[in-house]
């Protein structure tokens, strides 16, 4: 009985163990080369379609710099993916990198590690969510310095009402993530194979399939409420309520999809 | 209360059954040894405690408590085959990682305390990739014994590790468990060292637990016996077989599990015109009990 007295054990609070996640994956996605390889192509794609010549003139594709930041207004269906090469790409291959960095977690096998301690399943979601959403926030900078140098160089229209400019960026940063949960979710459905979970993202995503899907509504605002309509909604001609749409839907989003990731977690085999 | 308790623990992996009614007590600060052959379901049932898998049924306590616990699985060290860390950070930043997860209050010292239990100091600044089975083995230990956890539960954590790894191993593991603050589940085929160390053991098959016993209950098991080396040993069976009534064939040597003296055999022997080779009084160990058991659950 006496040794029965001795075991005491103290129950970890959400703060420490969401601070204590929180650190090792930063630390990883800091000394990661993947990160800066992926704020790298941030920044380059816009110097690249902004270059390119667009018509059999030899024109520029875009006439004004900051159209490749957004449209002018919200185009929910693309009639050809040029019109979509503005900062939405940097979901796209923001989806690469996080199912990357999840992908890592597995074949090394950290999550054995993790799950084996007094890590929740929430946290885990939660953590990788945060961690994700800040490295596609940080691309979303390196490409938005990518277009300034690129439209200086070629030297393009630089007019542009400069709050909706700011408000359009912040919308696309805040959309990060609800993009983020989503290719959390992907990557825990497909967790054993890393493949299926780097394409998932890829088409899953703001790829393919979602802009053709969006064809189905048209040029709908109930698509405002998606991830890929809010995400476009977030255009040149943004307004303070397109600030909050954003933010709700990606809070939402983000919220449903961590939801879903813990439920499967918590019901399925980890490792 | 025990350290672990299980009952009627099961786990199906579709169609195939890897554990079936499984019963098992750890004791506080005991030291389990837990055997079987490969693909019996010691692993799967490891996983289901430390919580990397869902059992189909059944119950888990540790400690008491429920096994999803978190107060509980804060307090748990775990070696599942190989540690996980990351191939290009180094063995320091691998363990301070794991403390960072587990919200260690002085880190630093923590992960110096356990790299210098595995004798690992010098080898802090290696990058993981760079280390040796063994080595990594020993990382492992070191993971599982960041924060003093009050069980430790190793699989096969021998494996890869030379003599003085080996040696290192056992007192790490006798010396946590000697004040009774912490119970080790240790699965491992290296039977020989297990029995220098474990206090209990539990046998598994096919998913079921087929013995459960103290060290001093093996030992009570284990007979002893006279092992007879003759050049002709189909001779040697012959005469013994006459005059002793357990009288058994190993490899190059006949076993006499009668309760006799040596030299009456030799003498015995002596009078029949058998040279006897080498004759000496030897124990069953745990590898020979287990076998045995084995093989007497395929006869039945």
């Amino acid at each position: 009985m006496e040794n029965d007295n001795r075991l005491q054990f103290e129950s970890p609070s959400f703060y420490h163990r969401i601070k204590g996640m929180l650190g090792v994956d930063f630390y990883r996605l800091f000394h990661t080369p993947l990160f800066y390889i992926f704020l790298c192509i941030a920044a380059i794609i816009p110097a690249m379609v902004l270059g390119s010549t667009g018509d059999a003139d030899g024109a520029n594709l875009y006439d004004n710099t900051w159209l490749m930041v957004a449209a002018n207004t919200p185009l929910y269906v693309v009639n050809n993916i040029g019109e979509y090469a503005n900062m939405n790409m940097v979901f796209i291959f923001g989806g690469v990198m996080v199912s990357i960095f999840i992908g890592h977690d597995y074949k090394s096998g950290y999550v054995k590690q993790l799950f084996t301690t007094h890590a929740k399943k929430q946290d885990y979601m939660i953590s990788k969510t945060v961690t994700g959403a800040f490295s596609m926030a940080c691309m979303c900078i390196t490409y938005l310095l990518g277009t300034i140098v690129a439209g200086l160089l070629i030297r393009a229209d630089m007019n542009v009402n400069v709050g909706s400019l700011i408000l359009a960026i912040i919308s696309k940063m805040v959309m990060s993530l609800g993009w983020a949960s989503l290719y959390t979710l992907l990557n825990i459905i497909f967790r054993r194979y890393f493949g299926i979970s780097i394409a998932s993202s890829f088409f899953l995503g703001t790829g393919i399939l979602v802009i053709g899907a969006a064809a189905i509504f048209s040029n709908s605002p109930i698509l405002n409420i998606f991830l890929y309509g809010a995400s476009v909604y977030a255009c040149l001609s943004s307004t303070f309520l397109t600030f909050l749409v954003c933010l709700l839907v990606s809070l939402a989003w983000s919220f449903i999809y961590n939801l879903l990731g813990t439920i499967i977690l918590n019901r399925s085999d980890v490792y | 209360m025990n350290a672990i308790e299980i009952k009627n623990l099961s786990k199906n992996f579709k169609d195939k059954q890897a554990v079936c009614g499984l019963n098992m007590t750890v004791p506080l600060g005991s030291i389990y040894g837990f055997i079987g052959e490969n693909g019996s379901g010691k692993s799967t049932t490891e996983k289901i405690i430390c919580g990397l898998l869902i059992p189909s049924g059944g119950t888990i306590k540790l400690f008491g408590k429920d096994y999803c616990d978190i107060d509980v699985r804060s307090k748990i060290g775990v070696l599942i085959e190989s540690p996980g860390c990351y191939q290009n950070y180094s063995v320091w930043n691998n363990l301070m990682l794991q403390a960072e997860n587990l919200s260690i209050p002085d880190a630093k010292k923590e992960v110096g305390r356990v790299l210098k239990m595995v004798r690992m100091e010098g080898s802090a600044s290696n990058k993981f990739k760079n280390c040796s089975l063994g080595m990594k083995q020993r990382i492992g230990i070191a993971m599982a014994l960041l924060g003093k956890p009050r069980l430790l539960v190793l699989d096969e954590p021998i494996n890869g590790l030379d003599a003085d790894g080996m040696r290192i191993m056992r007192e790490i593991l006798i010396d946590i468990t000697k004040a009774k603050t912490c119970s080790v589940l240790i699965s491992s085929h290296i039977l020989g060292e297990l029995e220098k160390i474990a206090t209990h053991y539990g046998i598994i098959r096919h998913g079921k637990m087929i013995e459960e016993m103290t060290a001093e209950e093996l030992d009570s098991h284990c007979r002893t016996y006279v092992s007879v080396k003759s050049s002709n040993l189909d001779e040697l069976k012959r005469w013994l077989n006459k005059k002793y009534v357990d009288v058994k064939q190993s490899e190059d040597s006949i076993r006499i599990y009668d309760d006799i003296n040596p030299e009456d055999v030799v003498v015995y022997l002596y009078q029949h015109e058998i040279l006897v080779q080498e004759i000496k009084t030897e124990k069953i160990g745990l590898e020979e009990y287990y076998i045995d058991l084995m093989n007497r659950k395929v006869t039945k």
